[in-house]
């Protein structure tokens, strides 16, 4: 290592140092070092992209510092910009990668670091840059569609076109291609390179390896769709490694390529080529199956659960909306009798007394008054019945004041002493308001009846998000929520807005029923605040 | 006697213009909006104010919100609320500076208009005037009540709504003098001062039941 060399490495880990720290005070995200990772995203392939870029310069210099610190830089400060730039650096090493794989073909002697493979003249490792390279294709392409890239439209309608929408998907057996995928790399890869086995031929014990090899991927996947997945990305990467094998190499003694011998020429060529184009075709025949598996809705638990929450959900507001129609329903009906048996009888009545009345006006005066007397006081009597009606569809002072005022209102009008204390925002909304009213109202109603109580306490307040009502009464306690049909009706009545009535009761009190009703809820109807 | 009226629904504005004029109010001003309530009562002071607790523009309690402020700035301005339904909480925000000159009625009670008419004269005097329903539930409430007699009862309630001895006498069927033992008794009850001012007697007696 010469002196630039140890000045540029200083140089990085200044610049290191420096990034972290202005990371750490940039976006302080929660969670720590995962927090910071979650929050960068893809952006993160941009440093080991930058490192391998670096490493393949084979000294510390300039160019790899500044390589380095504009990734590090990048992803800092700009990590979406970095997520949408790290497929086309990915990419861009994977040519890096086939040119190098060139360049060894053509006579070139330096020894490079391609990523985990150090190639250079006469060591076995220089054939692994091509597959490399290959997986780094396949992976920035992947890269590039996930992170919607700049281009991934145009990918993405190429694997469109070539796409069989009407016979997507992929069965299990298509997973079992992973087992030739594996013994052919395992073969590439040679146990006989590692372990000095003698002759090309499949032996037993390559075989069990093979095995292994294969039932721990499909433990590791557990899923068909990611065995043929990697089944597909094998065959692609083998099927390409063919066809450059029998483009740029010559014979390399000892190793098996399918079920050629790589060492002679020719075998080599034909070999490589013909089973190349096998293997490339069948993952390209795969490709889109396994394609159309991903695009459809995945599967995993995480979204097993949302949809069991979901579904519940939707149980629950269908429960709760069949409720409120039904119970609206029931309203109506009540009121329209109300009004029919009430005020548009005695309206009726009066109507019929003004006509007696007009009809007695000249031959009897006296009795004429007496009918009109009567007709006034019938009109009185609707009256005071439809006061009363309006009071059950809609306080006036809720209308007047909101829910605070009105709950005091209501405590006035009960026999006992009641005490409030309300701390509300101004704009609780109507439909929201009304429920809590009636049934903080249907609350007091069961302390007068039942429990015995000297005073009675509400507590009105909101806070996260949750508009909180609590009546407590110190009387008899023993009540039971679940036996009286006043407080089921509570518990519909506030189901419509996800609220929830909850009643504590021991015997000898004191008694307590909170209702809670949440303001974010499902829907735009059912917010309160 | 002048008279502002604020109310918003012409039918019932034009009916309270015509009855009072039939009973020989003079009406300086009868508006349909809380602004111009206010402006009337500050301006026009009338002898009382007839104001709807519901009025334009937000059509809440707009009406009721005016008169409090004019008696703010127009110290005991008389006032007599009228509304289709009644409110303790209400009653106590009007009651509240025991300046007198109040009414709270509902509208059904302009059917009676001879009484209608001796409420606003009562108003105008410095009076205290409740609908017996306010009333009604006032005493519900008030535990203390419990100690009286039914007849005391009775007379209590009477008060209440702003009548005088001679009123509740007549009412009653007993005399003046019956009357006045009654109110004795009932604020010996009640550990009240004793008075002979209508107005204060109605306010002390309003004062114990809202403690």
């Amino acid at each position: 290592m010469d002196f630039a060399d140890l000045v540029s490495l200083l140089l990085l880990g200044a610049i290191a140092f420096a990034l972290v720290r202005e990371m750490k005070k940039a976006a302080p995200s929660p969670g720590g070092l995962r927090g910071h990772i979650r929050a960068r995203g893809w952006g993160l392939v941009l440093l080991p992209v930058a490192a391998m870029a670096a490493a393949m310069t084979g000294h510390v210099h300039a160019l790899a510092v500044t390589e380095l610190a504009v990734a590090g830089a990048l992803v800092a400060w700009a990590p979406r910009l970095a997520a949408k730039l790290a497929p086309y650096a990915v990419l861009a090493l994977a040519v890096e990668g086939v040119i190098l794989a060139k360049d060894y073909h053509d006579g070139f002697t330096n020894p490079v670091l391609y990523g985990l493979v150090m190639g250079g003249p006469g060591s076995w490792f220089t054939h692994l840059i091509l597959p490399e390279a290959m997986l780094l294709f396949a992976f920035g392409g992947w890269l590039l569609v996930k992170v919607n890239a700049p281009g991934a439209g145009l990918l993405r309608a190429l694997i469109g076109r070539w796409r069989d929408p009407g016979r997507g998907g992929v069965t299990p057996a298509y997973g079992l291609l992973l087992i030739p995928v594996t013994v052919m790399a395992l073969l590439l890869l040679g146990p006989r390179y590692w372990f000095g086995l003698p002759g090309p031929e499949l032996s037993a014990i390559v075989l069990v390896d093979a095995a292994i090899a294969t039932a721990s991927l499909v433990l590791v996947f557990r899923s068909r769709v990611w065995a043929a997945t990697v089944a597909e990305a094998g065959l692609l990467v083998l099927g390409a490694y063919g066809l450059a094998i029998a483009e740029f190499w010559p014979a390399v003694p000892g190793f098996v390529y399918g079920l050629m011998p790589l060492d002679v020429t020719h075998h080599a060529a034909s070999g490589g080529a013909l089973q190349g184009t096998v293997l490339l075709g069948l993952g390209l025949w795969l490709a889109p199956r396994v394609m159309h598996e991903h695009l459809a809705p995945a599967t995993d638990p995480e979204l097993a659960a949302r949809a069991r929450q979901l579904t519940e959900r939707v149980q629950t507001l269908t429960q709760s909306r069949s409720n409120a129609v039904d119970t609206a329903a029931a309203e109506l009906r009540r009121i329209e009798r109300d009004l029919h048996d009430g005020a548009q009888a005695r309206m009726v009545a009066v109507g019929m007394s003004l006509q007696a009345a007009e009809r007695l006006f000249a031959s009897n005066p006296q009795a004429a008054l007496a009918l009109v007397a009567e007709a006034k006081e019938s009109s009185s009597r609707a009256l005071t019945e439809l006061r009363d009606l309006v009071r059950g569809i809609y306080p006036p002072v809720l209308a007047d004041r909101g829910l605070g005022d009105a709950i005091k209102a209501l405590a006035l009008d009960t026999p006992l002493p009641v005490t409030v204390d309300a701390e509300l925002p101004d704009q609780v909304e109507l439909p929201v308001a009304s429920a809590v009213y009636f049934s903080v109202a249907e609350a007091l109603a069961n302390v007068v009846k039942h429990a015995e109580a000297r005073s009675v306490h509400i507590d009105l307040s909101h806070r996260g998000g949750v508009l909180r009502a609590e009546v407590t009464d110190n009387g008899a306690g023993g009540a039971d929520a679940a036996s009286g049909t006043g407080l089921a009706g509570v518990e519909r009545r506030l189901a419509t807005f996800d609220g929830i009535l909850a009643v504590s009761s021991p015997p000898g009190g004191p008694t307590i029923v909170v209702i809670e009703v949440p303001c974010a809820s499902s829907s735009a109807k059912t917010s309160s605040c | 006697m002048r008279i502002v009226i604020g109310e918003d629904l012409f039918l019932l504005r034009d009916g309270l213009v015509r009855l009072l004029t039939a009973h020989g109010f003079e009406i300086a001003a009868a508006v349909g909006t809380a602004p111009e309530l206010l402006e009337a009562l500050t301006t026009e002071r009338p002898d009382v104010g007839i104001v709807d607790v519901r009025l334009p523009p937000t059509h809440t309690d707009d009406g009721l919100r005016a008169a409090l402020r004019a008696r703010k700035q127009v110290p005991g301005l008389p006032v007599l609320v009228l509304s289709q339904y009644v409110e303790q909480l209400y009653a106590r925000e009007l009651l509240a500076d025991q300046a007198g000159g109040v009414g709270y009625l509902l509208k059904d009670r302009v059917f009676n208009d001879e009484a209608f008419a001796a409420a606003i004269r009562s108003v105008a005097a410095g009076g205290t005037v409740l609908d017996p329903e306010v009333v009604q539930k006032l005493m519900a409430r008030s535990q203390p009540v419990s100690r009286l007699s039914p007849r005391e009862r009775e007379v209590l309630a009477l008060m209440a709504e702003g009548r005088s001895n001679a009123a509740i006498a007549q009412r009653m069927f007993i005399t003046e003098k019956a009357v006045s033992k009654h109110a004795a008794g009932i604020f010996g009850k009640l550990d009240l001062a004793p008075s002979d001012d209508d107005n204060r007697r109605v306010l002390a007696v309003l004062a114990y039941l809202e403690s």
